[in-house]
């Protein structure tokens, strides 16, 4: 974040603050004593442009982040799932994936689907994540923050989009190649789609450095 | 290496050594890490959060300290306060929020505490060699590091007033540092001298709890409340600065008008045209109490005489209690005056930008400013400037070399010889700020093709 970002920012009235529904499964909940929370890896916190907020991932998402010794949250922004609706654009929903962040207790990752994917490129150039990964970006604003702290920045697309002109203006962005998984951008919470699509996610982020 | 007897220091490398664990401390080694480097942060007391720790042995910390800068001007920018804590956080919610700092970015293992850098000084050309005060029986530890930022703040050494007559004075004599039980004022006639904002804050504790309150001031100075149109007043003249320069002494003059108005009605006259440039005592609650007669203003003290206190204008009171509030002497006593390029007889430093050594280019202090605004983000930033430095000046010569002349060409202007010493320290928040942006760009900037 420049200084002149966070100037203008500053000066900027706060979006409305509201009552955020926030999902936490940790690898203790797990009632597995093989695994722990690892302190060497970092949290991961999701968002998605689905209605539902947080409480899709709670179906597998959550649970399986956790299987690999990560504290895993998701967020239901202003108007999703259990967060009471309020004024604001995706600013404000970048304003809500901040606050949960830091929450989480520590150095986090955000993970961001569909529109969600552009709150948290915007939330990433406000807050140093630990990681930035985007699962089929829907709706993102041209000009993207760059992100503070240079995090690793991971791009995630169903093999249908590829081709698609908004996928290659992110992957331009950040100067990095899309990597794919097999089944529909909005289908991503159960079955076959969410185990694949998670397994290249987790082991993205078992190769970044801790 | 070999040409200096080091025999018992420890060689870090290239590791930053960061002096306290301060909010200032604990923001650079946050921003030195994000950034690459190694570093051990040395802290002399045993706990972390610097003067907001109350747990600090020697935290100036008073009853009921509340923030007087609001949330959204004092949160560190990469790093916000919960957006459900009200306006003006308490200062154990500060303490709560550093807290949560440190433990978010993994902080703690990078702090040595119980650890007072008692000397350093520079070794092989741009390095540094620290040494650790020993714990009682055992040997001072010696370390070398490729560099030192010192952030150890300015309000550890009471600046205390002498008076005429004050060592036999028979009421007991505090300095607010000191002031840290407010039952201690209950039922008694309490003097408070001085006019900065930890005078105000403990004449409206004493208003409400003591017996009277007599509150002695020597000069005018701007008297803001804690909101003004509806807004954090901090934030609402922050907006206004960011106006076109015609526009914005326009915008200033009228909502300071209320404000300033009330103030002359109570006697007391603002410096100047406004509030930058000069700390502005930020409190809603002390003109009320000056208007309701529980504060009664004073001029200057004259002399304390047995149990009598004698005001330059001939009055006398008799207080039980003489809270001094006095301010701080800024004082860094771990590194020779001339480094930081002050010299023996003017020992105050004078920085390049308020931050960089003139002397040794790997020699930093970090929040050695008084900015009348929120401290930590102007600290976000400078330690943000200096990182950035440290990586410079190994990997772009060039670069360096334009930072160089920059950060020269920034400083013109604070000569300080002809500014008041205890103003020493004050910023205009708007065009440091403006600096810090423009050593930045300079130090991030892609070069012009
Ligand atoms: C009463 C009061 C109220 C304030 N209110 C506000 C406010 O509302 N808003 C605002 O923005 N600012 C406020 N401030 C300004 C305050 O200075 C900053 O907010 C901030 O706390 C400064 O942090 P620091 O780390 O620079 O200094 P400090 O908090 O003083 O920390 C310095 C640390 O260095 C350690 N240290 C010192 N010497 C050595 C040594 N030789 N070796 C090792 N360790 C050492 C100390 O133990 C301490 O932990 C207030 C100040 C006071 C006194
Ligand atoms: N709640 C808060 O957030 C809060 C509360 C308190 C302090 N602070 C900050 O902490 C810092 C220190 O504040 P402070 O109020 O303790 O100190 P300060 O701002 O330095 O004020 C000291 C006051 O004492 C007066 N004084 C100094 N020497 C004197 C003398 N010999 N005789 C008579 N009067 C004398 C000064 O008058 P002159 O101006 O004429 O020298 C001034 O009015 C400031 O940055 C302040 O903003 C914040």
């Amino acid at each position: 974040m420049s200084l002149t970002a966070w100037s203008r920012r500053a000066r900027t009235p706060e979006p409305v603050p509201v009552r955020r529904e926030i999902a936490v499964f940790e690898p203790a909940d797990l009632f597995d004593i093989e695994i722990k929370d690892n302190p060497e890896t970092n949290p991961v916190l999701c968002c998605t442009g689905d209605p539902a907020g947080a409480a899709a991932f709670n179906a597998l998402w959550l649970k399986r982040i956790a299987t690999s010794g990560r504290y895993a949250a998701a967020v239901s922004v202003r108007g999703q799932g259990g967060t009471p609706a309020a004024a604001g654009g995706p600013e404000a929903r970048a304003h809500d994936v901040v606050q949960a962040a830091v929450t989480v207790p520590r150095q986090t990752v955000l993970i961001g689907h569909r529109e969600g994917a552009a709150w948290a490129a915007l939330a990433a150039g406000r807050y140093p994540a630990a990681g930035l990964v985007l699962v089929s970006p829907l709706r993102v604003p041209k000009q993207l923050p760059k992100p503070v702290g240079e995090p690793p920045v991971l791009l995630v697309v169903s093999e249908s989009e590829t081709q698609s002109k908004e996928v290659q203006a992110v992957s331009d962005e950040y100067g990095i190649t899309p990597l794919t998984f097999a089944g529909a951008p909005d289908d991503v919470f159960k079955g076959a789609t969410a185990e694949g699509l998670l397994d290249t996610v987790l082991s993205w982020l078992d190769a970044q450095k801790p | 290496m070999q040409e200096y007897s080091s025999q018992a220091a420890y060689d870090r490398g290239e590791a930053v050594c960061v002096i306290g664990a301060g909010a200032s401390g604990l923001i650079a080694v946050k921003n030195l890490r994000e950034n690459g480097f190694e570093v051990d942060c040395y802290e002399r007391d045993t706990v972390l959060g610097g003067l907001w720790n109350p747990q600090n042995q020697h935290s100036p910390l008073y009853p009921n300290t509340h923030l007087v800068t609001s949330r959204s001007q004092t949160e560190i920018p990469d790093f916000p306060m919960p957006d459900d804590w009200p306006d003006y956080p308490s200062a154990a919610q500060m303490l709560e929020y550093l807290t949560a700092y440190a433990k978010h970015f993994g902080l703690s293992e990078h702090i040595w505490y119980g650890s007072e850098i008692s000397h350093l000084e520079p070794v092989e050309g741009s390095r540094f060699e620290v040494v650790v005060k020993p714990a009682a029986g055992a040997a001072a530890r010696r370390l070398r590091y490729g560099a030192v930022i010192i952030a150890t703040g300015h309000h550890w050494s009471p600046n205390l007033p002498s008076y005429p007559g004050l060592d036999d004075f028979r009421g007991t004599v505090l300095h607010s540092s000191q002031l840290k039980d407010p039952s201690r004022l209950r039922g008694k006639h309490v003097l408070v001298i001085g006019g900065g904002n930890s005078g105000v804050d403990i004449a409206c504790e004493a208003a409400v709890n003591a017996a009277s309150c007599v509150h002695s001031v020597r000069r005018g100075s701007w008297h803001l409340p804690k909101y003004l149109g509806g807004e954090p007043a901090d934030y609402a003249l922050a907006r206004l600065a960011s106006r076109p320069k015609y526009l914005r002494r326009f915008l200033t003059d009228r909502i300071l008008k209320g404000p300033k108005r009330l103030a002359e009605r109570m006697g007391i006259e603002a410096p100047g045209p406004g509030p930058a440039g000069e700390e502005p005592v930020r409190n809603g609650r002390y003109l009320e109490h000056v208007g309701d007669g529980s504060i009664k203003r004073r001029g200057e003290v004259a002399r304390f005489d047995g149990y009598e206190v004698a005001f330059a204008d001939g009055t006398e009171i008799r207080p039980d209690l003489v809270v001094l509030a006095t301010g701080y002497q800024p004082k860094i006593a771990c590194v020779a005056p001339e480094l930081l390029g002050g010299t023996r007889d003017e020992p105050a430093p004078r920085l390049f930008a308020r931050m960089f050594s003139p002397k040794a280019q790997t020699l930093a202090v970090a929040g050695l400013v008084e900015p009348g605004v929120g401290v930590l983000p102007i600290v976000h930033w400078q330690t943000h400037a200096i990182s950035r430095w440290l990586q410079v000046r190994k990997s772009d010569p060039e670069r360096a070399e334009s930072f160089k002349l920059q950060v020269n060409a920034e400083s013109h202007h604070d000569a300080v010889e002809h500014v008041d010493p205890r103003r020493r320290l004050v910023v205009d928040a708007e065009e440091y700020l403006a600096s810090l942006g423009r050593i930045i760009d300079t130090l991030e900037q892609e070069p012009a093709k």
